[in-house]
């Protein structure tokens, strides 16, 4: 077993603060190579290292045995080290094709672009990963993200790589084009490629890992053979303690009706995107919404939320119908969204943590038309308490802290709404493991205080840890409902594979 | 997230603290850096004149920057949506000239003309800046009109409207007689009270105003939300199309308002009035910091901006700099102010990291 | 949705390069050997913005006198951007017109369009302001603008006793009466040993932008006595500033506008040099009525028309840049 790539007694400060310390990794040729641990640990920063981004405060680079000086991503790439960012770099204004060959594109008599071999090579490169279906001419920005992830991957496949470093690149794809990855993966392993692969969900790696690195803290704390790991090592080391802490269970005894949806509709370009969704949430229950990316999830809270129009279908919060399906109205009745994309639907970046918790309810602040400043002050402090938010202060920029206190500041200020039901989409999405327990703790503590909580997840073992009652949905559809006892890998699988509705 | 873009080679850890305290040090000066601007310039100029820093100056110099600063608040309520409103000199020609039409020549119906007293006009004037500001609002959002090319338009649009009430011509006297009960309308531009002149004492109440708008009231806070996250805001449950309405309104008002002031100070109403005069505007907010993609700035940077643009112009015409000087002179400057914007950021993120 | 998206788009090009083909087709056969000179009735009046009631007279007799002699007008303005000016000279090449009446953006910047006109076989009559080049225009009728500034000049002399601080407005820099006529006051009042400028400033023709610089300028210098300014606009603005800081200060213009005289009457401004802006105008379309029917011009290119000034003793007679009379 050869060492391809290593780093050796690699430290890495930001001004005082150590991101790496002292790190000695390897990487095996011809291996997956997985490394984990929470958010801050240091992969990342290692991985900048070793793929020229970022250069070390100390120690030394190897590559095949040689001292190695990567001072650009460019030089990484000369030594045939690619990366696939967990951030998309692509174009979404340009057609796949384009994506693929950007800034390299092929010529044709030295000067003209070379449109028809793009368009056969990224061909080529579609079938390899499985989505022959698509044509090289769709604009990226038309593809969903989960397919726009797969683009990054194919750009990097058209380079000659021999060492392939990969940050959660599966954060945002569905099980079929999971496994299309994986599919992708071994096939590199094969080929003699080394890839490196940085991951958050400790099912799939599991699947695909030869050898695994855990991180935490900007330390490496183990270093093993995937075959001689379980998942329950692998989170005791990131995190220290036992893995079945992580998620709580609801426990609240279920009460009233308070959410009830029937006939949801709402149009799509080719289908309905959400198609005669019918559910109920009660008090104290925790619903989970499973499904692939696409099976319309994110447009059905949307439209309970009033964001998205509904062109059928109505929905009742505590039993009384509310037509008006406009956001103001949804959130006086008692709904209230977290979103999935916390950068780009719930923070508003540029405002300090108090502001955005307040954000909602600024109105119940003022007297005649000013704001009571201590009122907003102390309700604030009272919701960063509450939620547990680690935050440097009140008016610090809410992009200062961890995406594990934003999504809380997002989460605190749809509570202030006061909700009846709580609609969260993704909640874990992109947080580390110690704030998705925290998350899930606090969505059973929610259920348990009267609220109903209907959430989205597309992790198999999250919504089999969460919720009560787990409803999955498949082209638009809810094509399954399980009963907690009765979930099962399989059976929520294959319901988001099927096509048709439950009835 | 934590351990993504890390700006600037960082000192090392042993002197870091050295090193922060200068920083945070030059973080102040850049923070204020308008009026550190504003300072510099009094001095230089007081230094090379006598006349500059002398009372009546110093008031003729604020009653000059009160125009383009009454301009530039409402300039700066759009901006913080992430909006544009290249309209305010426009506007501000139109109320020159509706007023000015009132005022000479009244309101031609049906069976005679109709004269109305001077507060009355400068109200009419005043609902015309809301009305095209309103028209710029509705283009932005229910026709979904990017602002710079809604606004683009009314530029030309309101411009020509101005032209056309009088057929392209001036209305030279706006004294009004007694008999048609419409004297007065200098109080505005002309007079002073307390030694100070009224059209100061209107921007310092459109500024008061302003501020508390923008930092007491949950429609300014509203502001902040749409212009630094709209999709995040909408979700929020803010009405987001309100609230750009509302600050398109409020900018037309503003313009209006300036261009009222600038013609009862000349006395007469030409439809140029106040050409051109949007970009001293936006200038005096990006001056003042305000961020052109929204959610960033404030009312008082945007007020000592216009205070920098006016007392550096006033100052160079004092001296007898030409006019293609002056020209570069300003130029420099506000590149330079978003020069030192840009280290600001960097300097705050940089120190931001260290603490954490 | 994105299918409709990318066939729109390619369909707006075409439709816009469809129409932009039409529009030069036009050009070209207007542009060819076909053109046919004096074959319209069309006259064409070209000047800078009406805003400025000179102009708007101009104007306005320029059209009389075309309508009276039986021809079309289009009445366009350049404002003073030389660009515009270009595309309204085509315009006037397209619609084949018979002559263009032309107060120009600028001398250097305008003879290539002027050129362009004469090669489109379009004879063009420059009125009020010259251009360097003679054999490309029929006719550059202009107030004789040096010697309007001399009659200026020696009026602000005389207004303020030969002696004492004044500052001068000059116009816009890219403008060559702005250049003229300082020229020509400085000829007269450098003469006085006693006359002291204290500040130039220039104010762009505009009002406005007098007034300010008129108020800062007086902040410097409390000291003044006069204020000269190169057109009647910011002689006005000037007024407006004098009359704020509520000082006794001759301000003396020049073009002879309506409001400036009507100022004069009472007392205000102190004189204004009138240039005869009606009359050039009517001089001009009689000479492109002669050219279109004889094929010849019927005077010398260059001609030159006197101002006439205007104090507080023959103001009530002046209307329309016209002196009563004279």
């Amino acid at each position: 077993m050869a060492e391809k790539l290593e780093a050796r007694d690699v430290s890495k400060n930001y001004g005082g603060v150590r991101a790496l310390k002292n790190v000695t990794f390897t990487a095996y040729r011809g291996k997956v190579n997985v490394l984990v641990g929470e958010n801050g640990a240091g992969k990342s920063t290692l991985m900048k290292i070793l793929s020229g981004s970022e250069q070390p405060t100390s120690g030394e680079i190897r590559l095949d045995g040689e001292p190695v000086r990567l001072g650009s991503p460019r030089d990484a790439q000369a030594l045939g080290i690619g990366i696939i960012h967990q951030e998309l770099s692509l174009f979404p204004n340009l057609t796949i094709a384009e994506n693929m060959f950007a800034g390299r594109e092929l010529r044709r008599g030295g000067r003209f672009v070379d449109e028809r071999a793009q368009k056969r090579r990224t061909r080529e490169v579609l079938a390899r990963l499985g989505q022959e279906h698509l044509s090289p001419d769709t604009l990226v920005g038309d593809l969903p993200i989960g397919q726009q992830q797969l683009v990054e991957i194919g750009r990097v496949l058209l380079t000659d790589v021999s060492v392939l470093i990969m940050d959660e690149p599966t954060s945002a794809l569905s099980h079929h084009e999971v496994d299309v990855l994986f599919g992708v993966m071994a096939e590199l392993r094969e080929q003699d490629v080394t890839v490196i692969y940085i991951s958050h969900k400790l099912d799939e790696f599991r699947r695909i890992g030869d050898w695994v690195t855990v991180f935490r803290d900007g330390s490496l704390v183990a270093h093993e053979s995937m075959s001689r790991t379980d998942t329950g090592w692998i989170v005791r080391q990131m995190v220290g303690r036992d893995p079945d802490s992580l998620y709580t269970h609801n426990s609240a005894p279920t009460g009233d009706v308070l959410l009830e949806v029937r006939g949801l509709t709402a149009e799509g370009p080719v289908r309905p995107l959400v198609d005669d969704v019918s559910l109920t949430v009660r008090a104290g229950e925790v619903v989970g919404v499973y499904g692939l990316m696409g099976a319309g999830r994110t447009e059905l809270v949307e439209c309970l939320m009033g964001v998205r129009k509904a062109s059928a279908g109505t929905v009742s919060i505590r039993g009384a119908e509310e037509p008006k399906a406009t956001v103001q109205a949804r959130l006086a009745a008692g709904l209230a969204l977290v979103p999935e994309d916390r950068q780009r639907d719930g923070l508003v970046q540029t405002m300090s943590v108090r502001d955005n918790i307040l954000v909602s309810t600024i109105g119940r602040f003022a007297r005649t038309g000013i704001l009571r400043g201590e009122r907003e002050r102390r309700t604030a402090a009272g919701q960063v308490k509450e939620l547990a938010i680690k935050i440097p202060g009140l008016a610090a920029a809410v992009t200062s802290l961890s995406g594990g206190n934003q999504q809380k500041v997002v989460l605190a200020r749809a509570l202030l709404t006061e909700p009846v039901v709580l609609l969260l989409d993704e909640p874990t999405r992109g947080i580390d493991v110690g704030a998705k327990a925290q998350i899930a703790e606090l969505m059973a503590r929610l259920a348990a205080e009267g609220y109903g909580v209907l959430f989205i997840s597309s992790e198999l073992a999250e919504v089999r840890a969460m919720a009560d009652r787990v409803l999955v949905m498949a082209r638009g559809r809810i094509t399954a409902e399980f009963a907690a006892a009765d979930v099962t890998e399989e059976g929520l699988v294959a319901a988001s594979a099927s096509e048709r509705a439950l009835s | 997230m934590i351990d993504t873009k890390v700006p600037a080679p960082a000192p090392p850890a042993a002197r870091g603290g050295r090193h922060d305290t200068l920083a945070r040090a030059a973080l102040l000066l850049l923070r204020g850096r308008t009026l550190v601007v504003l300072v510099v310039l009094v001095i230089f100029f007081s230094a090379i004149s006598s006349e500059y820093l002398t009372q009546s100056n110093l008031i003729l110099m604020t009653k000059h920057v009160a125009i383009n600063a009454i301009l530039a608040i409402g300039v700066t309520f759009v901006i913080l949506t992430g909006g544009i409103d290249l309209s305010v000199g426009s506007i501000a020609g139109l109320s020159s000239m509706v007023a000015g039409g009132l005022l000479f020549t009244g309101l031609h119906v049906p069976g005679g003309t109709v004269f109305f007293s001077v507060a009355v006009v400068v109200v009419i004037g005043i609902v015309v800046g809301a009305l095209v500001g309103a028209v710029n609002g509705l283009l932005v959002t229910r026709f979904k009109v990017a602002p710079f090319i809604a606004t683009l338009g009314m530029l030309y649009v309101a411009r020509g409207a101005a032209q056309l009430l009088s057929n392209g011509g001036t209305f030279p006297d706006l004294a009004g007689t007694d008999a048609r009960g419409n004297t007065g309308f200098h109080v505005i531009g002309v007079d002073s009270w307390l030694g100070i002149p009224v059209a100061v004492w209107i921007m310092v109440v459109v500024a008061a105003g302003a501020i508390v708008l923008t930092t007491k009231t949950p429609f300014g806070r509203r502001i902040f939300a749409v212009g630094g996250n709209e999709r995040a805001a909408t979700l929020a449950g803010i009405r987001v199309n309100r609230v750009k309405i509302a600050v398109y309104v409020l900018s037309g008002c503003c313009a209006a308002l300036a261009g009222l002031l600038l013609t009862s100070e000349l006395g007469a109403a030409y439809p140029d009035t106040a050409t051109t005069y949007e970009l001293n505007a936006i200038a005096a907010a990006v001056l003042g910091g305000t961020a052109l993609a929204g959610g960033r700035g404030t009312i008082v940077g945007t007020v000592m901006g216009a205070f920098v643009i006016g007392f550096l112009s006033d100052g160079l015409v004092l001296v007898g700099v030409s006019t293609f000087w002056q020209s570069v002179v300003k130029g420099a400057v506000i590149v330079l102010a978003v020069v030192t914007e840009q280290a600001q950021q960097r300097l705050q993120s940089g120190l931001a990291k260290r603490v954490a | 949705m994105n299918s409709m998206r990318r066939f729109l788009v390619p369909a707006g090009v075409a439709a816009l390069l469809a129409l932009s083909a039409c529009s030069s087709s036009s050009d070209d056969s207007s542009g060819g050997e076909s053109a046919a000179p004096a074959a319209s009735k069309l006259i064409v009046v070209i000047t800078p913005s009406p805003d400025n009631v000179f102009f708007k007279a101009e104007q306005d007799a320029a059209a009389a006198e075309a309508k009276k002699l039986g021809y079309e007008t289009l009445v366009l303005s350049h404002d003073d951007d030389p660009t515009k000016q270009s595309q309204e000279i085509d315009t006037a090449i397209s619609r084949k017109a018979a002559a263009i009446i032309l107060d120009n953006a600028g001398a250097d910047s305008s003879e290539a369009a002027i050129q362009r006109a004469k090669d489109n076989k379009i004879p063009t009559f420059l009125i009020d302001r010259e251009i360097n080049k003679t054999g490309v225009a029929v006719a550059q009728i202009v107030s004789n603008n040096a010697q309007g500034a001399g009659l200026g000049g020696q009026e602000f002399a005389k207004l303020m006793g030969n002696k004492g601080e004044y500052a001068e407005l000059t116009g816009k820099a890219t403008d060559t009466n702005a250049g003229v006529r300082s020229q020509g006051y400085h000829g007269i009042l450098d003469q006085y040993p006693d006359m002291k400028m204290v500040a130039q400033q220039s104010a762009n023709w505009d009002q406005a932008e007098a007034l300010q610089k008129t108020q800062t300028i007086l902040q410097a210098h409390p000291a003044i006595k006069g204020i000269i300014a190169g057109n009647d606009t910011m002689a006005l603005g000037a007024w407006a500033a004098v009359q704020a800081a509520k000082k006794d200060i001759v301000v003396v213009g020049f073009d002879g506008s309506p409001d400036v005289v009507n100022s004069i009457t009472k007392g205000g401004i102190k004189a204004t040099v009138l240039q005869p802006a009606s009359k050039i105008s009517q001089m001009a379309v009689q000479q492109a009525d002669e050219y279109i029917k004889n094929g010849k011009a019927s005077q010398p290119e260059k001609q030159s028309i006197d101002c006439v000034l205007v104090n507080a003793d023959n103001a009530a007679s002046v209307t329309d840049f016209a002196v009563a009379g004279s």
